[in-house]
């Protein structure tokens, strides 16, 4: 296990302390079930709106996040009673959504609206939905990197 | 792989709680009914293809949190939360 605080390297060679929050998805990602157990690193001082969800099954697995509302301000995902069960969501429970973002080489930077994560803070069990009523896309135009 | 033929309104078990039935066939379109527990996902292959990559591609972007967060910068929001 990660200690409950830990710092990061950025590539321009600063550092960002971060603090984790240990998740666990019991069905693991979809497409890769051995992800299961996680880290939730989010920064204690700048207060960054992307965080890192590190698994700790694969630890070169690393997942960007960020709120799926700083994205599309319209953003909805609709749980199953399934989902609920899952993440034992509780109906006085607030459940927290997040989505994956990609850089590519060309520094475009895209979400993943059509799979986000929810994690239920209460029981730190999260689970990976797929939207598949929805029109979201799994690479969802975000921004373009800007130069450093 | 396992190689069956199956009439239109034939079915197929997997394991004894699934059921999948050959609803229509439509030229080279094939109807089908899936009875499943609902803590098995059904998902149609690409839709889990193109999951499974994002998740893949989300995972080589470490090293740029704050060049991400300065494209992001200016848009606040609550949190996300579900219906």
């Amino acid at each position: 296990m990660l200690p409950s605080a830990a710092s990061t390297a950025e590539s321009d060679g600063t550092t960002i302390e971060l603090s984790s929050h240990s998740l666990v998805f019991p069905d693991g990602l979809v497409g890769c079930q051995a992800w299961k157990n996680f880290v939730l690193l989010t920064d204690d001082k700048e207060d960054l709106p992307v965080a890192y969800l590190q698994s700790l099954d694969e630890p070169h697995i690393r997942l960007l996040v960020t709120n799926p509302l700083l994205v599309e301000n319209s953003y909805a995902a609709k749980l199953t009673e399934d989902d609920r069960a899952s993440i034992e969501l509780e109906p006085t429970d607030q459940s927290v959504l997040y989505c994956t973002l990609t850089v590519d080489a060309q520094g475009n930077i895209t979400a993943n609206l059509l799979g986000p994560l929810v994690v239920n803070p209460r029981t730190r069990r999260g689970r990976q939905l797929v939207l598949t009523e929805s029109s979201y896309s799994t690479r969802h135009p975000v921004a373009q990197l800007q130069e450093a | 792989m396992l190689v069956l033929s199956r009439k239109s309104e034939q079915s197929l078990m997997l394991g004894s709680d699934i059921t999948v039935t050959v609803l229509a066939i439509d030229g080279d379109r094939v109807k089908l009914g899936i009875q499943a527990p609902r803590t098995i996902p059904v998902l149609r292959q690409e839709l889990f293809q193109q999951i499974q990559a994002a998740n893949a591609a989300a995972s080589a972007s470490a090293g740029e949190l704050r060049r991400i967060a300065a494209a992001l910068h200016g848009r606040t929001t609550d949190p996300a939360t579900t219906d």
